[in-house]
């Protein structure tokens, strides 16, 4: 009886201690989204009840914040490096699990290395270079730099991906004549196309969120949307409200994209070190 | 065309993007950080000084200690901090059903978080006027009711503390759910049967088998906080004063702020060489399995 009644409480403290967690996590998030649907002047006092109004989100896209043009660069930006990453990646990724190379295993040290590497290390010389042939301030110089973020995620990623599947069909299509190029079309990609768009996700949030080169390389024409949190700041202190909105805009479609591939967050950013 | 041909034109493209966007940039710093290398200088980037950016570093810029004092209390405090809270969320939340997984997949969340934005909702969250956090503090602990919590150097650090852990624990625990799955049952069972108590479990039985598992996360974490940048940027872009200014915001600021790209190079560097001995310690564990 009394080890019952002990496990009872256990239980009940370990479920308080559970709800307490999420009302840390989730509480930040809530106040930003409270925040952006209230009234410059109801930011300034600590209500939960309050007026509605989606007035925020139509100024944050109206001068002097323009945010449209900043989804616009963010989109365009995530979007190729993703699209010229992916197939770079599973090419290479195709190779790593299914051949023995020279060099193996220095070249996949060096990419799991790079992955390290302080962002500010990078970016210096790309600022040097990008000064002297004119590729500051251009979507192009962004792609560029990002794809040094993106890169050894996505090899490590799909490789995870393609070791997982299995060598004898196309052993099978091998032996009935296929070509090794023909093998990877018709077999390997159809097998591999939910890992592929599952890091193509992971890549993107990444690309999406990505601060530090977009801060030091873009200005005005390309600015993503982190920058673009910047704008909201005026002489009488932050617009918090906007800066919500703001808030609002970048982050939910990421939370729909983790959502969809939560399954293989945390293979992702450990590079398999933990399955 | 042969297999033997074939497989290193496959991985000459992804060799080539992370020569040119990594290895390249990385041999150029180097080089830059023995250059006076200044923007406005034109010419000054092939100007070279032998070491002497790192010596003014270490004897002249009392800035650059400070930077390095500041990274280093950081990332020892967010790496405890946070994988100890993870752990304990971890075990609370390990043994599944509907209510623990539907808190898993709530878990995701911040982690989709950018680390800027991160930054930005806590700086909004500890305002003095209208701040959340800043509100319940003075609630629970008295003495903190009137404090502006960004304008004093400590409160400041902690803000910055509270906001990197609280960006990262999710993401930590999620890993920590999963090395806990992978710690075989039945040898948790026969502890118990033999009378052995939750802690005395814990720590003689799950403990060891999760080392692994642990040291991946403190690896991991320990790179991040040693980079962090966007977070402190958006936050207290390293203020007040220096008291929240880390290596990378040193580097950032030195380098395009006051244009010293050869000395900002030279820094950078020396943030490299910590990050070699983790990568190779985090490198090991990812080949282990193979």
């Amino acid at each position: 009886m009394i080890g019952r009644r002990r496990k009872q409480v256990m239980n009940a403290v370990q479920l308080s201690l559970i709800l307490i967690a999420i009302l840390i996590m989730l509480v930040p998030i809530a106040w930003i989204f409270m925040a952006a649907f209230k009234n410059h002047i109801d930011v300034f006092q600590l209500k939960l009840f309050f007026t509605p109004t989606l007035k925020n989100f139509g100024t944050v896209f109206e001068p002097p914040f323009y945010l449209g043009h900043k989804l616009m660069n963010s989109t365009i930006v995530a979007f190729v490096t993703v699209v010229l990453a992916i197939p770079i990646a599973t090419m290479a990724a195709y190779s790593f699990s299914r051949f023995r190379l020279t060099g193996e295993t220095t070249m996949l040290v060096v990419i799991l290395a790079t992955q390290f590497v302080p962002a500010v290390v990078i970016i210096l010389p790309f600022f040097v270079m990008f000064r002297d042939i004119g590729l500051l301030d251009t979507r192009i110089g962004l792609i560029l730099v990002n794809l040094a973020i993106v890169m050894p995620f996505a090899i490590w990623m799909i490789k995870g991906f393609i070791d997982g599947i299995p060598l004898d069909t196309e052993e099978a299509a091998m032996v009935d004549g296929s070509s090794r190029l023909q093998v990877i079309r018709n077999i390997v990609l159809p097998m591999a196309a939910p890992g592929l768009l599952t890091a193509g996700i992971f890549c993107f949030i990444i690309a999406w969120n990505e601060f530090l080169f977009a801060l030091i390389l873009t200005n005005k024409d390309a600015v993503t949307l982190p920058i673009g949190l910047a704008l909201f700041k005026a002489e009488e202190g932050d617009l918090w409200n906007l800066l919500s909105a703001a808030g609002i805009i970048i982050m939910l479609p990421m939370f729909v994209l983790a959502l969809i591939i939560r399954k293989y967050f945390v293979q992702g950013m450990t590079m398999g070190a933990v399955r | 065309m042969r297999d033997n041909t074939l497989k290193y034109l496959l991985v000459l493209p992804a060799i080539v993007v992370v020569f040119a966007t990594a290895i390249w940039p990385l041999i150029e710093s180097l080089r830059l950080s023995f250059t006076v290398g200044r923007l406005s200088r034109p010419g000054s980037l092939e100007q070279y000084l032998g070491f002497e950016n790192y010596i003014w570093a270490f004897l002249y810029e009392p800035a650059f200690w400070n930077s390095v004092w500041v990274t280093t209390v950081y990332t020892v405090l967010t790496v405890g901090l946070t994988t100890v809270l993870a752990l304990g969320l971890a075990l609370l939340l390990a043994p599944g059903g509907r209510f623990r997984s539907g808190v898993q997949t709530l878990l995701i969340l911040p982690f989709a978080m950018s680390p800027a934005l991160i930054g930005v909702s806590f700086r909004f969250m500890f305002n003095p006027e209208f701040g959340l956090f800043d509100a319940v503090f003075g609630v629970l602990i008295p003495p903190l009711a009137d404090v502006s919590w960004l304008v004093d150097p400590v409160l400041a650090f902690a803000v910055c503390v509270m906001a990197d852990v609280w960006g990262w624990i999710p993401f930590l625990t999620l890993v920590l759910i999963g090395g806990l799955a992978s710690v075989p049952q039945d040898t948790i069972e026969a502890a118990q049967v033999d009378g052995a108590s939750g802690w005395r479990v814990f720590r003689d039985v799950t403990l060891p088998q999760l080392a692994p598992v642990l040291a991946v996360v403190v690896i991991l974490k320990s790179i991040f906080s040693l980079k962090t940048f966007d977070q402190i940027f958006m936050l207290t872009n390293g203020g007040p004063g220096t008291a929240t200014q880390t290596l990378s915001h040193y580097i950032y600021f030195n380098g395009m702020k006051y244009g010293q790209i050869g000395y900002a190079a030279s820094v950078a560097w020396l943030m490299v060489i910590p990050m070699i001995f983790l990568t190779y310690a985090y490198a090991k564990f990812v080949f282990r399995k193979e």
